[in-house]
């Protein structure tokens, strides 16, 4: 292309680059929810690549720029490390159910509690806070790294973040709503072996903190009605579990695709399990585990205070029961039923004994 | 194995301050509304590594989480909480809420100006999403603020990656050419800090794409891209205003913090510049205000230079409130030529 410009008079053009262009007479159609992510996936622009090549950050589909700068130098290039086949759907179903903390919330609806009641609710809420912003900043780092071929599954991730960050609000806001404040924090998110933040592989992460970490996490909150005082709770959980759902059907739909298009990396994936299910399935990241500052709040908020704590400690083993049948059931759906049926994974023993 | 074992309550009665009951005002219960107390003291200096939340009691002993940014001055803004909230408050979904069957046909050279139009504008927004991720893990704990609102803004540039790119397949044309990727590559290796990056993403870049975009809206052909275009500049005022706030924060903080930015500013225009000099956008952008290849001859390219010269006013005019001192003769001509005294 040539640098014929004269500013200032005559405005020659040069229009080179009309003949320049992706795939043309593209016409995407408005289905039933608009004009969707999936809408636009057609002809050339549908296709993401099995291996990247782009290192420009060409939206997938454009016409190259032979002079265009190497600027891309993301890891995650290879298809099967972060694809998924609903990201579209999730996408986008993701901008219809966001919702606001501020306005959302039936705040007004929160009365004094007796005091161990929202102490326990206040240290739930510093606890939350603390993981939420891990499931933001883990995410948003491998957003950065990601090519752009792959924009859906990134779009998600965004999502993800999003998400996440009203979390952290939304629970720091009931903390300091209720005439509480928050709490000792528990640490459990340092930067430790063997946490979310230590991964080198998109996939690895993903198994552990979307399998394992929020998928535990979800089911707390889907029996959040358990441990809710009032209107304002109620619709905490219930936001929070339709959003936490998403980011782990985000999980289990990526680990099934790596499982059916690469094969060669199912028993690694299982060693992530393996250390996921070590580690946070039982660990201090995990609220109904048996990291005392968390399960013993949850005890108090599920039984009716402290008095109560007997009855409370009871549902408790009922949601870690739950967490872990519903971790068994993802990891089945992901396609790494295997485990279990092999011995090699001990949740199936873990959970006969806790039923027992 | 006990689920749970016999309780020891240590946790109970341990909080900085407790008492705190903030009620919602007239927009609801909001993130700034929380920073009373102790709770809104917002420290110079970050040196907690692990993810305290800002108030709670840490607890002693834990590993680093390696943040890069702890220093206020770095990264904060006042106005922050208050835009994360109105980020949320004005979410708008591409699929659903632009009015896709507004649009019709267009002369050839019209549509292939308005798809190259979007191919560039959907680059920059993934250059937003690259560069705003890249440092968000970055950043300390306490100034969560900031963290929050920058999760909006990159939630904003993931939905502008996809409005661009869905009105670029809608109406019969398709992608264009990607963009030159000069200024892309500067934003993207600003790593000298945050604030570095703030003002390549958003001082130069972000002040250029705004005045591209009002005219853009000007010269919309239909309601959809009217509201694209729209809905676009909402959002990116919102980063906008982040961004100057910070480097005001910044330039007062910061020693020596002016000619810094001078000195980025430097560098970054010739770079700017040299881009300029590429016909590809321009062209595509006098098309469209010249309404065909014709136009763009004549109208068309002057429109474009009308707002240049307005980009030039708002940007120079920016450097000024902060402070930021530029010497015309420093400017490259591709730029200088734009300012409001060379007309
Ligand atoms: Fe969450
Ligand atoms: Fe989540």
């Amino acid at each position: 292309m040539s640098e014929a410009v004269q500013l200032d008079t005559g405005h020659e053009l040069d229009l080179g680059w009309m003949d320049q262009h992706g795939q043309w007479d593209t016409k995407a159609e408005q289905s039933k929810y608009g004009l969707t992510l999936a809408d636009i996936q057609i002809g050339e622009y549908g296709d993401a690549p099995v291996e990247s090549d782009n290192q420009t950050g060409r939206p997938r589909g454009a016409a190259e720029r032979p002079g265009s700068y190497r600027i891309g130098n993301y890891a995650v290039r290879t298809k099967s490390e972060i694809w998924l086949d609903n990201a579209s759907f999730l996408y986008e179903e993701a901008l219809q159910r966001q919702w606001s903390s501020a306005t959302d919330i039936p705040w007004h609806t929160i009365e004094p509690l007796p005091d161990d009641i929202e102490q326990a609710q206040c240290t739930m809420d510093t606890f939350l806070t603390e993981v939420e912003f891990v499931a933001g900043d883990v995410p948003a780092r491998w957003i950065s790294q990601t090519t752009p071929d792959f924009f859906e599954a990134r779009n998600v991730l965004l999502c993800q973040v999003m998400d996440e960050s009203r979390h952290m609000d939304v629970f720091r806001k009931r903390a300091l709503a209720n005439g509480g404040g928050l709490m000792k924090a528990t640490g459990g998110t340092a930067g430790v072996v063997g946490s979310i933040d230590l991964s080198r592989d998109f996939t690895e992460m993903s198994s552990r903190l979307h399998i394992s970490g929020e998928g535990a996490v979800l089911t707390i909150f889907r029996m959040g009605e358990l441990m809710a005082y009032n209107d304002a709770e109620k619709a905490i959980y219930r936001l929070c579990a339709q959003d936490e759902a998403r980011h782990v059907a985000f999980g289990v739909m990526h680990m099934r695709y790596m499982a059916e298009t690469a094969p060669e990396r199912h028993e690694e994936i299982h060693c992530y399990l393996d250390e996921a299910e070590r580690g946070i399935l039982a660990g201090s990241q995990n609220p109904a585990g048996q990291f005392p500052t968390t399960s013993e709040s949850m005890a108090i908020l599920l039984g009716g205070g402290k008095k109560h704590f007997d009855e409370g400690r009871n549902k408790l083993i009922a949601i870690r029961r739950r967490q872990l049948s519903e971790y068994i059931k993802r990891v089945r759906s992901a396609g790494f039923g295997d485990r279990f049926d092999n011995g090699r994974s001990q949740v199936p023993e873990i959970l006969a004994d806790i039923a027992a | 194995m006990t689920p749970v074992p016999n309780p020891k309550f240590e946790w109970m009665n341990q909080s900085r301050q407790w008492g705190v009951r903030v009620k919602p005002g007239k927009k609801g219960l909001t993130l700034g509304s929380l920073n009373v107390g102790i709770y809104g003291e917002v420290p110079t200096e970050w040196n907690d590594q692990t993810r305290n939340p800002r108030g709670a009691i840490a607890r002693r002993g834990m590993p680093p989480v390696g943040y890069a940014i702890r220093e206020k001055a770095g990264i904060w803004a006042d106005c922050a909480a208050d835009l994360y909230e109105e980020a949320i408050q004005r979410r708008w979904a591409p699929a659903t809420d632009v009015p896709w069957d507004t649009i019709e046909p267009l002369p050839d050279d019209v549509e292939r100006a308005v798809c190259q139009v979007c191919t560039e504008l959907s680059q920059y927004a993934n250059v937003d999403i690259e560069t705003i991720s890249s440092w968000q893990h970055q950043m300390a704990y306490g100034y969560h603020e900031v963290k929050q609102f920058l999760a909006t803004a990159t939630f904003d540039a993931g939905r502008h990656y996809e409005v661009f790119r869905k009105r670029a397949l809608r109406n019969g044309g398709g992608l264009g050419l990607e963009s030159p990727g000069e200024v892309n590559r500067m934003i993207l290796e600003s790593r000298g800090g945050w604030t570095e990056a703030v003002t390549y993403l958003f001082l130069l870049r972000g002040t250029y794409a705004m005045t591209m975009l009002r005219y853009l809206e000007r010269f919309a052909h239909n309601d959809a891209e009217r509201f694209i275009y729209g809905h676009v500049i909402q959002d990116r005022a919102r980063h906008m205003a982040y961004a100057l706030d910070h480097l005001k924060y910044s330039v007062a903080h910061v020693e020596d913090q002016t000619t810094v930015l001078a000195t980025l500013l430097f560098i970054g225009d010739r770079l700017f510049a040299r881009e300029l000099r590429d016909p590809v956008l321009r062209e595509a952008l006098a098309i469209i205000f010249g309404g065909g290849v014709e136009g763009a001859r004549t109208h068309g390219m002057a429109t474009w230079e009308a707002m240049m010269r307005e980009f030039m006013a708002r940007y120079e005019g920016t450097c000024e409130w902060l402070r930021v001192r530029r010497a015309p003769d420093r400017i490259p001509e591709e730029m200088r030529r734009f300012l409001p005294e060379a007309d």
